[in-house]
């Protein structure tokens, strides 16, 4: 009896969780076997598994599968890099050290639109700073944006410009927290501040480094703002990730079956891409 | 139940909406026994629900309204959303089916398609030609033909112009005086001017800009088709975009911008577009008549005072721009549809219109444009002359008279970037047509 009433104790959060959350996901899937072209004014209808069938003949959803995967890898892979050499710089004491975290820090707190919007302004080939700065070192000025080949780059720098530093916050926050002995024994025993590094420091922080990318590749594979606002997936669709793919099947195309069936899609890689992250995690704690 | 929560969904869209404002049918009111003859007071103490879009037009009629009850004895109520919320608002009235809404705006070019095949507007050509609630002064003749026909839809009138744009070329007279060139007549012209301005300066000022965004840039390349012979879709409904001569055009249109624009032009709108014109970056413009402001306000613009108007150059058929406007529609379920008629034609009255066409909303009646009040405030007749060259031999059509517009636009915008880009047009036009067609067939 006692049992049975500590769970109407919860109860109240679990129909608010499952009217918020499970449902929303349920009724996606229930959709995403329907065609439904809510322009037309007619209802959904059933469609079965042919959805998903449709979707393995469509060069638009692997062009935004390409996008997505090469865009996160891009973008974790610079941001990871970039702050954890960044918080083992910074792990140290020195003069107006807090000053230049502060700085460091800025760009996580900027609004992602305004962010975007800047930077799309500073890549444009006429008018932005970039080609200025490009042409003053004697470099060739670049169509960013505009070119197919150079857009995912330049939206991997604008990410990284804005994520490093959450990276290099998690990774210093634990650096900070390290134990110093094996620090003292290593030193002891004779290791330079490289082997300390590779086989103490990294080792050890590395829990730390796989929740930032857990965070980070989670945004960075539903990326949208960032896109939408500095090229809406162009040149073309070369910048078209799966989430923008999404957006503009649904609301832009009002084809509300097919944009769930996409939805599922990337629901799935998300999982996929935690669990992942989740098992490696695990298996290093334990 | 799936419909249901659809409605739901969207309602709650535009119950979040603070304009939104809940109102209450009124029956039918006091019909008075009609006589022949027009008479305003025929549907005295009705009430008539009007739903607009926030547009600077609004602005103008707002205050008029009481004037109009007046007249009529009718009361009007008139409901105002920005324009997001206006376009689900409108599609939620729609969609439900008990909708109380009597008038409201619509852009054929947009939305035309899906109005009339759900069978949402009610068509006007009975209440155009009837003696008793056509109005003697309002005179249908006095309305530019291409505005009116963006109201068409396989013979039948459902929509009356309130504004009407058009494209016009733009030129720097500064650049064109410096290279000695004139104003361009046709096609090969255009191309000729672009590349001497461009090889003239060693690339430093491109010869012409035009949008290359994908999607946006349809709106102006469909100008450059309608010119070269081409059109959106052929006599049966199918993708014509890979045509010979719409092939042409995309491969004109890309080519302007590879070899004389700006290399940014795949990532441009209009905004980028004429940005770079008003830095007087860029000799030429080709984009919507109603930038002339933007191009002339000496504060944002390097080129205020400098600018030349013309219609866009000849193509192997001709000069043909396009229009495209808002419109006054009336619902087909509403219960005055009478009332709703002489509200529409107060409202785009000549009156009205001139007092638009002054306010510089570009009017969609001829009369505002020759009218001597216009006339004397006139700043920029090079404008006026282009505008009204254009309004007379314009087509109504900018868009594909279909339902799903924005998919058949993104199809045909990889065409044209495939063509700035300098990648095979035909493939890329054949590859278009035939996503245009797919998706037509999967629009039922």
């Amino acid at each position: 009896m006692k049992n049975r009433v500590r769970y109407t104790f919860i109860l109240p959060a679990l129909i608010l969780m499952t009217i918020i959350v499970a449902f929303p996901i349920i009724y996606n899937l229930y959709m995403s076997l329907h065609i439904w072209f809510v322009a037309s004014g007619s209802g959904p209808h059933w469609n079965g598994l042919k959805n998903y069938i449709a979707l393995l003949s469509d060069k638009r959803f692997w062009n935004s599968i390409r996008v997505t995967i090469i865009f996160t890898v891009g973008a974790l892979g610079s941001e990871v890099l970039i702050g954890v050499l960044l918080a083992l710089f910074f792990n140290r004491q020195f003069k107006g050290k807090d000053i230049i975290k502060t700085i460091f820090l800025f760009p996580i707190a900027a609004t992602p639109v305004a962010v975007a919007l800047i930077w799309g302004m500073m890549y444009n080939y006429d008018l932005g700073i970039i080609n200025v700065l490009l042409k003053a070192i004697g470099l060739p000025p670049l169509l960013w944006l505009a070119d197919p080949k150079w857009v995912i780059p330049a939206l991997i720098i604008t990410d990284a410009w804005q994520w490093t530093p959450l990276i290099l916050l998690i990774v210093l926050s634990n650096l900070e927290s390290l134990p110093t002995d094996p620090f003292e024994s290593a030193k002891v025993d004779g290791a330079n501040s490289l082997q300390v590094i590779l086989y103490i420091t990294l080792p050890m922080v590395k829990p730390a480094i796989i929740v930032a990318a857990m965070i980070r590749s989670i945004d960075a594979i539903k990326t949208f703002d960032l896109i939408y606002v500095m090229t809406q997936g162009g040149p073309d669709i070369a910048s078209e990730n799966l989430n923008l793919y999404i957006f503009n099947m649904g609301f832009s195309y009002f084809r509300m079956g097919m944009a769930s069936t996409l939805a599922i899609v990337l629901f799935t890689i998300v999982m996929a891409v935690n669990v992942f992250l989740a098992v490696i995690r695990n298996r290093d704690v334990t | 139940m799936r419909k249901t929560v659809f409605l739901l969904v969207l309602l709650a869209a535009v119950l979040t909406s603070p304009l939104f404002a809940g109102g209450k049918q009124e029956s039918a009111g006091t019909k008075k026994a009609a006589s022949a003859g027009f008479d305003w007071k025929a549907f005295e103490g009705t009430k008539i629900k009007i739903m607009v879009n926030k547009h600077p037009w609004v602005d103008i009629i707002k205050p008029k309204i009481a004037e109009f009850e007046a007249l009529t004895g009718m009361k009007v109520e008139l409901s105002i959303y920005p324009e997001d919320q206006f376009r689900t608002k409108r599609t939620v009235e729609m969609v439900s089916g008990t909708s109380d809404v009597d008038v409201f705006m619509l852009m054929p070019g947009n939305a035309l398609a899906q109005y009339v095949q759900s069978g949402w507007l009610a068509p006007l050509n009975g209440l155009m030609k009837s003696k008793q609630y056509l109005w003697p002064d309002y005179d249908l003749n006095d309305i530019y033909p291409a505005a009116l026909n963006a109201g068409v839809r396989e013979g039948k009138n459902y929509t009356v112009p309130l504004l009407l744009e058009t494209s016009l070329l733009a030129y720097n007279k500064d650049i064109f005086a410096k290279t000695g060139v004139t104003v361009p007549k046709t096609m090969a012209e255009l191309e000729s001017v672009a590349k001497k301005i461009y090889e003239s300066s060693n690339g430093d000022t491109y010869g012409i800009t035009l949008r290359g965004k994908k999607a946006s840039a349809t709106s102006q390349w469909v100008d450059f088709l309608h010119s070269f012979g081409g059109e959106w879709l052929d006599s049966n409904g199918k993708a014509a975009v890979d045509s010979p001569e719409a092939i042409a055009a995309t491969e004109f249109y890309g080519k302007l911008l590879r070899l004389y624009g700006p290399k940014s032009a795949p990532s441009n709108s209009w905004y980028e577009s004429i940005s770079i014109f008003m830095q007087g970056k860029a000799a030429m413009v080709y984009d919507a008549s109603v930038f002339k402001p933007n191009y002339e306000n000496p504060e944002k613009s390097a080129v205020s005072g400098k600018v030349g108007y013309a219609i866009i150059p000849k193509g192997p058929a001709g000069s043909i721009p396009h229009v495209s406007n808002w419109g006054l529609t009336i619902y087909s379920g509403s219960k005055h549809k009478e009332a709703g008629w002489l509200f529409i034609q107060w409202a785009t009255s000549k009156a009205i219109a001139l007092q638009g066409q002054l306010a510089g909303i570009p009017s969609a009646r001829a009369s505002a444009w020759s009218s001597p009040e216009f006339k004397s405030k006139d700043s920029s007749p090079e404008w006026t002359n282009a505008s009204i060259a254009s309004y007379k031999v314009a087509s109504p059509l900018w868009n594909p008279p279909v339902i799903p517009v924005g998919e058949c636009r993104d199809a045909m915008g990889s065409a044209i970037v495939a063509s700035i880009l300098g990648q095979d047009v035909k493939a890329a036009s054949r590859e278009a047509a035939k996503t245009i067609d797919k998706i037509l067939a999967n629009s039922k």
